[in-house]
């Protein structure tokens, strides 16, 4: 396998070592060694000095490092300014973040979800399930590989060629179609679930939700969702406790 | 230990999701229809919070596991909240446990930074391999420990019908707070909202029909 293969694959576990002092900079140096192999001949003084920027803090969307990565190695290979290559690192890392976290983690995966939600209510079974793995994996490993290729070709005119992909306006779209999916998949997986338990059932789930809405929106971030959930079912334990 | 390791570390190909998790579980323990179930409920509540950059998230994946061991074999209706339930607190461990990684790995960084500023990609190699064992022991502790209560759970918690009902109702109606109250966070005030508005519309229209008149 060439070096852009195996960084591809070891793309696959940029954040296996993460931690909070360099974040996914360990990570990124992992990935970044088969592509740095070839300096090791041409230039032994600049391959250090490059694989010691190349595990620099660092973080990122883990599917869209790549463009980092690639773009990094790029500008070692044509010898750009040590100091230039970091600035491009530390360029990039924020708004690839703010755009993968988009075009993922508020778009693909709850829209995929939450399809899947919806069709495993509706009799998919565990087809819906194998259905959601592989499009939510096909997404995201074409996008790793695309985010590879452009950062190598591009090196550090990377940031246009970003803005001139289809990234910035799949993130955008990709989060109104996560907003439909959520909100079709919910009202379809309570109905699944409580239809046996009649309409004192559902009303009392509703009004749980209810309550839970605007006690998030009352208090933010803080009030987790598991926190939430164990809150009403101990409530729920103890109401009947009194009750017996 | 797959479920574990793939929330963050490899390959963060959503196998960890409560869905994908439970469901697998569910199959392996002849009961898919009860890992569907309680993966589905969980799946809400992780709509909640997702896993962006450096946020502190629950590690639902050993959590949705347990959650099936527990629902497999029982009557749904009487074994989905306490399933819920035992996940969620195992969740709540599983995240907690991915920070107390992360001050590990961090301080196994701040030790070999000598050795990092020597320019030798073996020191890295090592490095991100140790982080990846590390967190490869999290992922087998958090599973033995989901199997654990999940055993425990099935042996001492037993509830009257009216109460473990009641605790199955509580578990959907918090997840389905959950998972609205999450959309309507990340919607913001534009246009998104308004597609939520018609996803909610036409998923209680389709709940309606398909279930309303049973």
């Amino acid at each position: 396998m060439n070096g852009r293969g195996r960084a591809l694959l070891r793309l696959l576990s940029v954040q296996g070592s993460w931690n909070y002092e360099r974040m996914q900079g360990i990570g990124m140096g992992y990935a970044a060694e088969p592509l740095l192999d070839d300096l090791r001949t041409i230039d032994p003084v600049r391959h250090a000095e490059a694989v010691v920027r190349s595990a620099e803090f660092f973080n990122a969307n883990p599917y869209l490092a790549g463009l980092a990565l690639g773009a990094a190695a790029r500008a070692e290979h044509d010898a750009v300014p040590g100091e230039q290559v970091a600035r491009l690192r530390t360029a990039l890392a924020g708004p690839l973040g703010a755009l993968g976290d988009g075009l993922f983690w508020a778009g693909v995966l709850p829209a995929t979800a939450g399809l899947a939600l919806a069709a495993v209510a509706l009799g998919g079974g565990w087809w819906a399930v194998l259905a959601f793995l592989v499009v939510f994996n096909a997404v995201r490993l074409f996008t790793t590989w695309w985010g590879l290729r452009t950062g190598l070709e591009a090196g550090m005119r990377v940031g246009s060629a970003i803005s001139a992909s289809v990234v910035p306006k799949a993130a955008t779209r990709s989060g109104a179609a996560a907003a439909l999916a959520v909100g079709l998949a919910t009202p379809i997986v309570s109905a699944w679930m409580l239809h046996p338990f009649g309409f004192r059932g559902v009303a009392s789930a509703m009004l749980l939700a209810a309550a839970g809405m605007v006690l998030a929106r009352w208090s933010g971030a803080r009030f987790t969702a598991p926190r939430f959930g164990l809150l009403a079912l101990g409530a729920t334990l103890l109401l009947r406790l009194v009750m017996a | 230990m797959l479920a574990g390791m793939d929330l963050v570390s490899v390959p963060q190909a959503m196998i960890s999701r409560p869905l994908v998790a439970a469901t697998v579980a569910g199959a392996l323990l002849g009961d898919v229809n009860a890992g569907l179930r309680v993966g589905a409920v969980l799946e809400l509540f992780a709509l909640d919070v997702l896993p962006v950059g450096a946020v502190r998230y629950p590690d639902y994946g050993p959590a949705s596991v347990g959650a099936a061991a527990i629902a497999a074999g029982a009557p749904w209706e009487l074994s989905l909240g306490v399933a819920v339930g035992v996940g969620l607190l195992l969740a709540m461990a599983g995240g907690w446990s991915l920070r107390v990684l992360r001050r590990i790995n961090a301080r196994s960084v701040q030790r070999h930074g000598a050795a990092l500023r020597s320019g030798e990609p073996r020191v890295i190699r090592r490095l991100h391999y140790a982080g990846l064992a590390r967190d490869a022991g999290r992922s087998l502790l958090l599973a033995a420990l989901a199997v654990g209560v999940a055993g425990l759970t099935i042996r001492w918690a037993r509830f009257d019908r009216e109460t473990a009902v009641a605790l199955t109702i509580a578990a959907v109606g918090a997840g389905a707070a959950s998972a609205l109250g999450g959309a309507l966070r990340g919607a913001g005030a534009g246009s998104r909202q308004r597609w939520l508005a018609v996803g909610g519309a036409a998923g209680t229209a389709i709940g309606v029909l398909v279930w309303g008149f049973r």
